[in-house]
């Protein structure tokens, strides 16, 4: 029993804020402590956005619903985005100096890149002996791999071979993720592109997983990248998607001659895919200067 | 009833049959301190009557194996009528359980399939719960053991399924009680989550060792009557070259999983994931583990999504015809689906 126990209520799993009440609310309270979570979206939805929020949040103290720790950050689409990490780094500092002071959050969140599944791996008895041994002063509690869907883009052909060999990985990924996560609860999110769906939606891809009978994103219907196998290795899924709308029709700002004055809006919104204690329920958001936030609809 | 045949005073042998003790081989497995604790003799006299049993358990085996097929034969016509008196646990679903044939039978393997986000690790859950249901309301008034392999269970999410439960109980016993005054003790869902051992398992040696291992754990809590392993695919699909190893593996665990059923007269649900088949050009959805483990298993259900609805479909099983039912998964656990509306059976 260590004190982190006795403060918190005995019986949910620990949460990690996303840094706004809104989306934890429709979280049921955050990103799930000894659990995968996966982020799925196209490029442009907000998930890079959302992971760079979750890692300042992740060092809030209990008492703000954080994990007090630092985090591991993994990405594997070049360059990290450092200067909107710094950007968003002042306004959470801004908006809890009770805890900064003269800190920066960006000591508390280390970087690697990865290009390939098997470096992945490679990396994973080392992840464990920081995991082991920091000395930092907050423990890591957060790990954020961004995004898994890169380090299969082109290693694999589409053979029944090489699918089989993708698939072993995935399983042995998830499987190492799931017991660091269980040995040192751990929060991991993992993020994932999409697919575009072609042809007929009958087909292996069109197979519905969880409770969106199909996904949507920018007016195309699209399906997680890698397939099945991969969706049985995560927890939980959840789901970005883009709509863009017209507005203005109703300010009668539009034109009639021929609509070459027209406002766009772009409405994002976050589905629960599945996740063994969540029920089916979506938030919309919207991305800021100073970071993601929930819309109370 | 072996203990009846043991040459002991009638009183002793009345007081080991209602502390439990009915066959030579849990009178064996105890130890002195707590057969003397049990039937509240000497710690003398309970080492002689363990001598006097291991005897003539020593004699059964050396007589042969006509003792030993008087003492295991069972006639079709009690196990039919065993069959009948044995409560089944309910998965809260009415459609579900009819088609189960009253829901998941104890003594067999039920292994549960389906695609991410169907709801086996809802129905899992519930089923730990429900195991739980007290004897006079119709339930099995168990335990359960939950292997999670995976990282899915959600203690949160137990709690709202026990809540709901404990609800259901007391509305139950609530319509009983106008027929006939009865003080029950009040059911708390803390209580049911305390009845739920929990195992995490993070990889296959692990969980294999946890399975040999049941068999002593539920020796020395006989109250378990349910063991989930969520799931049993899991660490199965990550590295094996060898594929015979896998195969070997996985029947001995198989194995070690009936024999509990029997031993403990449990229900053992194992929780499987699907994987594409591809045969002829096409792919095809299946369980995953292959042929030859899907022979491990008594029953097999299957879950799916049919158009925007949840459904069952058993599709193996020695006792039950093949038939599908709608369900659904709400916050109080696992329902009858919305579409079929039916009036919801009390437990």
């Amino acid at each position: 029993m260590t004190p982190e126990n006795l403060l918190r209520p005995p019986l949910t799993t620990q949460k990690c804020t996303l840094g706004c009440e809104t989306l934890d609310r429709c979280l049921g309270g955050g990103i799930p402590c000894n659990s995968l979570t996966e982020l799925v979206a196209e490029s442009g939805c907000g998930k890079t956005q959302l992971c760079l929020q979750l890692v300042l949040s992740a060092q809030l103290p209990l008492t703000h619903h954080g994990l007090s720790g630092s985090s591991l950050y993994i990405h594997t689409e070049f360059p990290f985005p450092f200067r909107r990490l710094q950007q968003l780094s002042y306004s959470f500092r801004s908006l809890y100096p009770q805890f900064f002071g003269n800190n920066d959050p960006c000591d508390h969140i280390f970087i690697k890149g990865v290009d390939t599944a098997d470096q992945l791996l490679d990396i994973m008895p080392k992840i464990e002996s920081i995991l082991l041994h920091s000395r930092s002063r907050l423990p890591i509690r957060l790990i954020v791999i961004d995004s898994i869907a890169a380090l299969f883009r082109s290693e694999f052909e589409n053979t029944s071979l090489d699918l089989k060999r993708r698939s072993l990985l995935f399983f042995k990924i998830s499987g190492k993720l799931k017991s660091l996560a269980k040995r040192f609860s751990l929060a991991v999110v993992v993020t994932n592109q999409v697919v575009d769906l072609i042809g007929a939606s009958e087909g292996i891809n069109g197979l519905r997983i969880g409770n969106l009978g199909c996904l949507y994103t920018s007016g195309r219907r699209v399906c997680p990248a890698l397939g099945l196998a991969w969706a049985n290795c995560v927890n939980s899924r959840l789901f970005l998607s883009i709509k863009e709308e017209a507005v203005g029709q109703e300010n009668g700002l539009v034109d009639d001659g021929g609509g070459v004055y027209q406002c766009r809006r772009t409405r994002r919104t976050l589905h629960v895919v599945f996740a063994p204690h969540l029920p089916e329920s979506s938030c919309e958001f919207v991305i800021k200067g100073e970071g993601v936030f929930g819309v109370e609809t | 009833m072996e203990v009846g045949r043991l040459p002991i005073s009638t009183s002793r042998r009345g007081k080991l049959l209602s502390a439990g003790y009915t066959t030579l081989a849990s009178l064996c497995s105890a130890s002195p301190s707590d057969l003397a604790r049990d039937i509240e003799v000497s710690e003398g006299e309970a080492i002689e009557i363990l001598k006097i049993a291991s005897h003539t358990s020593r004699l059964d085996g050396s007589n042969g194996s006509l003792a030993a097929v008087n003492v295991g034969a069972q006639t079709a016509w009690d196990m039919l009528h065993e069959e009948e008196f044995s409560a089944r646990i309910t998965t809260s679903c009415l459609d579900l359980d009819n088609i189960l044939g009253g829901g998941i039978s104890p003594k067999e393997v039920t292994e549960i399939g389906g695609v991410p986000g169907i709801g086996k690790t809802q129905l899992g859950i519930q089923l730990a719960v429900n195991v739980q249901i007290p004897i006079h309301c119709g339930g099995l008034g168990g335990k359960a053991v939950y292997i999670d392999t995976e990282g899915s269970f959600m203690v949160e999410r137990a709690l709202q399924i026990a809540e709901a439960c404990v609800e259901d109980i007391s509305e139950y016993s609530a319509r009983l009680r106008k027929d006939f005054q009865v003080d029950q003790v009040k059911m708390h869902p803390n209580n049911i989550l305390e009845n739920i051992f929990y195992f995490r398992t993070c990889s296959y040696t692990e969980q294999i060792a946890l399975v040999n291992y049941l068999e002593k754990f539920i020796t020395e809590h006989k109250e378990v009557k349910v063991v989930i392993l969520d799931s049993v695919t899991f660490h199965f699909r990550q590295d094996f070259g060898d594929m015979a190893l896998r195969t070997r593996l996985l029947g001995g665990m198989a194995l070690k999983l009936m024999k509990l059923t029997k031993k403990f007269n449990l229900a053992v649900v194992l929780l499987n994931q699907v994987t594409t088949k591809h045969t002829e050009g096409s792919f095809q959805l299946t369980l995953a583990l292959g042929d030859s483990w899907s022979h491990s298993c008594t029953n097999r259900v299957i879950l799916y999504w049919n158009g925007n609805e949840r459904c069952a479909y058993i599709d193996k099983s020695p006792s039950l015809k093949s038939a599908s039912a709608p369900y659904s998964v709400t916050s109080r656990g696992i329902r009858n689906s919305a579409s079929s509306c039916k009036r919801i059976k009390m437990m």
